[in-house]
């Protein structure tokens, strides 16, 4: 844990894994963009799994995946924003709005995961890229928490 | 430390109304997915899964709930009354998730839970308290920690 304390430049190391992991997290958030603006597209470009055009059970899953896609640029996208600005600033803000997307990001890997059904290369993409990082982010921010909560 | 204060109390109290049943109906799921009972509270009385995919989906909610928010739960509930920061931190996450779910069930089933439920079941326990409870909890936390 001392390690992620050490300094490098203006932030700690840990601060930094923290902004490594919003940038990989804004990824995420940049395919839900593309697949709310054109959902067929989404899917040819490997972004999204199931067409509204489908049958019945691609249907209900695309519907699912529609509604994780609003959540995701309603509530986590802006959060990321005020986590990034506000850790840039070394504001209480940004601590609190990191921990809270880092949250998101490392539930809904998980529940890919319990699904079962869902692509093995959607589930290791989506822990590799977004919940490892979020859980070492969440190590990150917590083990430099004195900067942020006194 | 951090000061357990009688809004402390109440939101917790507000959790448990909100996560107890759930905790119960997921539990049902996970043990019995095909049961008559589970059938019936999770998608209609004298309904059937529409299919593997959808059984699927819905046991991927009861595991995640059970395996990462219920031990969740139960550690906030001991970080905030013995007045930990990290007993915040945790209802910090778990508000934002319930914030989230919200947000994914509200466009995902709105449109056949709402209309089935009646708006004062769907307002409360079935999908209002979820988002009433997020809000508390992220508010409640915020304020605590920011006066420490």
């Amino acid at each position: 844990m001392e390690i992620l304390k050490k300094k490098i430049n203006r932030y700690s190391l840990g601060v930094w894994i923290a902004f490594l992991a919003l940038i990989l997290i804004c990824f995420a958030w940049i395919m839900q963009i593309i697949s709310l603006v054109d959902w067929e597209r989404a899917i040819e470009i490997g972004v999204q799994d199931n067409s509204f055009t489908g049958n019945v059970t691609e249907r209900a899953m695309a519907d699912v995946e529609r509604g994780v896609a609003v959540a995701d640029i309603l509530w986590a996208l802006p959060l990321t924003i005020i986590a990034f600005i506000g850790l840039l600033r070394e504001k209480f803000i940004g601590f609190i709005a990191a921990m809270m997307t880092f949250a998101i990001c490392v539930y809904f890997p998980l529940f890919y995961i319990f699904r079962g059904s869902t692509n093995i290369d959607i589930v290791l993409v989506v822990t590799l890229l977004w919940a490892v990082p979020s859980l070492i982010g969440i190590f990150g921010l917590w083990t430099n928490r004195t900067n942020y909560v006194t | 430390m951090v000061d357990t204060t009688i809004f402390t109390w109440i939101i917790a109290i507000f959790g448990t109304i909100t996560f107890l049943p759930l905790m119960v109906v997921q539990l049902l799921m996970v043990l019995e997915p095909n049961g008559r009972k589970t059938k019936d509270i999770i998608i209609a009385k004298g309904e059937e899964w529409r299919d593997k995919t959808h059984l699927k989906a819905i046991l991927g909610f009861a595991w995640a709930d059970l395996i990462v928010i219920l031990p969740l739960l139960i550690s906030s509930y001991v970080g905030v009354f013995t007045g930990q920061l990290w007993g915040y931190m945790i209802w910090l996450a778990l508000g934002i998730l319930s914030i989230y779910f919200s947000i994914v069930f509200w466009v995902m089933e709105k449109e056949y839970t709402y209309p089935s439920l009646g708006w004062l079941a769907y307002y409360t326990y079935a999908w209002g308290f979820f988002l009433y409870w997020g809000l508390a909890a992220i508010s409640h936390s915020v304020f605590q920690m920011s006066s420490l």
